[in-house]
């Protein structure tokens, strides 16, 4: 099984092209971050409640990235917030989107292909060789999307990450996005790791906003 | 720690909760609860004597409320205590879930 963080970057690969979709790139960074934390609730190693998070099993999990994160969350405990974390992995949290591309390689669901542009820039691609799994992605947030039934818990945690990724577009038609308003914020405010990414994304907006606001 | 007791009344199976749902007693109540809805057509779940629940524990109601809509039984979460009725309020699940102010029954 994939874990969120895959999940999500395999959603951002665009199928036809192979090149990511990354619409909005600091928000997509903190929803990184938010897919680790709930990669890390599903192993069962972290929990949170209205505020804070907590380490539950320090024990690994096999899964390089998910334990790189355990390790620093276990060698700072003066950080008990779910918001304080998010800023603390966000800051230091290398190339989430890094590897799971590469781990997605290595189970063989893309290839990484390299080109030049004009002999100078280098380009980077990432095309499907399977993508029974993208597909399997797709079709369950459109599903937990559009139907009004009670969601599985990894559904929700998905929904609460593409969203803020700009990701959730490439799934659904404007209409249905529009349609299912209610439905996605009401999906995306169930966990409090998505409500805390969102309200970090929230705060990043505002200050990039009075920073322009300074220069213009 | 949770503690979960059973009685039947007036055709609802009735599981009363006690303690703390955290990430170390998820898994317990979400099998306690899932069990209930399998095997009856209308459950309850009291949680006037919860102190505290989680996200973890949150997950585990989710997650009966999810396996008793497949099997068509009847699910309610009754009497939430003001902590954890906190929590249900912040996290929206009251748009999701069956929530009661008192026991159906």
């Amino acid at each position: 099984m994939l874990t969120m963080l895959e999940e999500v970057v395999l959603l951002a690969v665009d199928e036809h092209t192979g090149n990511l979709r990354s619409a909005r790139e600091f928000s997509t960074a903190y929803a990184l971050v938010g897919a680790v934390f709930f990669d890390l609730a599903l192993a069962r190693k972290l929990d949170t409640d209205t505020e804070s998070i907590q380490i539950i099993d320090r024990t690994p999990t096999g899964n390089a990235t998910l334990d790189r994160v355990l390790q620093l969350m276990d060698s700072k405990p003066q950080l008990t917030t779910v918001r304080e974390w998010i800023e603390h992995i966000f800051h230091q949290r290398g190339d989430l989107e890094g590897e799971a591309l590469a781990s997605l390689t290595a189970q063989g669901i893309i290839r990484h292909e390299k080109s030049k542009l004009l002999w100078i820039i280098d380009i980077e691609r990432f095309p499907l060789v399977n993508n029974v799994p993208q597909q399997d992605v797709r079709q369950r947030l459109r599903d937990t999307v559009l139907s009004d039934g009670i969601p599985d818990t990894r559904d929700i945690m998905l929904v609460s990450i593409a969203e803020p990724c700009g990701l959730l577009g490439y799934v659904l038609t404007d209409a249905q996005h529009q349609a299912r308003r209610q439905r996605i914020q009401m999906l995306c405010g169930l966990e409090t790791i998505s409500r805390k990414v969102t309200a970090a994304i929230a705060s990043l907006d505002a200050t990039m906003r009075q920073a322009m606001s300074r220069v213009v | 720690m949770i503690q979960v007791t059973q009685e039947v009344r007036s055709g609802w199976q009735v599981l009363s909760v006690t303690g703390r749902a955290d990430g170390e007693c998820a898994d317990a109540l979400e099998a306690a609860l899932k069990s209930a809805v399998e095997t009856n057509p209308k459950v309850a779940a009291d949680f006037s004597a919860l102190d505290y629940i989680s996200s973890a524990g949150l997950r585990a109601v989710l997650q009966a409320a999810r396996a008793a809509e497949g099997r068509q039984t009847e699910f309610a979460v009754c009497s939430l205590s003001p902590p954890v009725k906190k929590v249900f309020d912040m996290s929206g699940l009251h748009h999701v879930l069956r929530i009661h102010g008192e026991l159906p029954c």
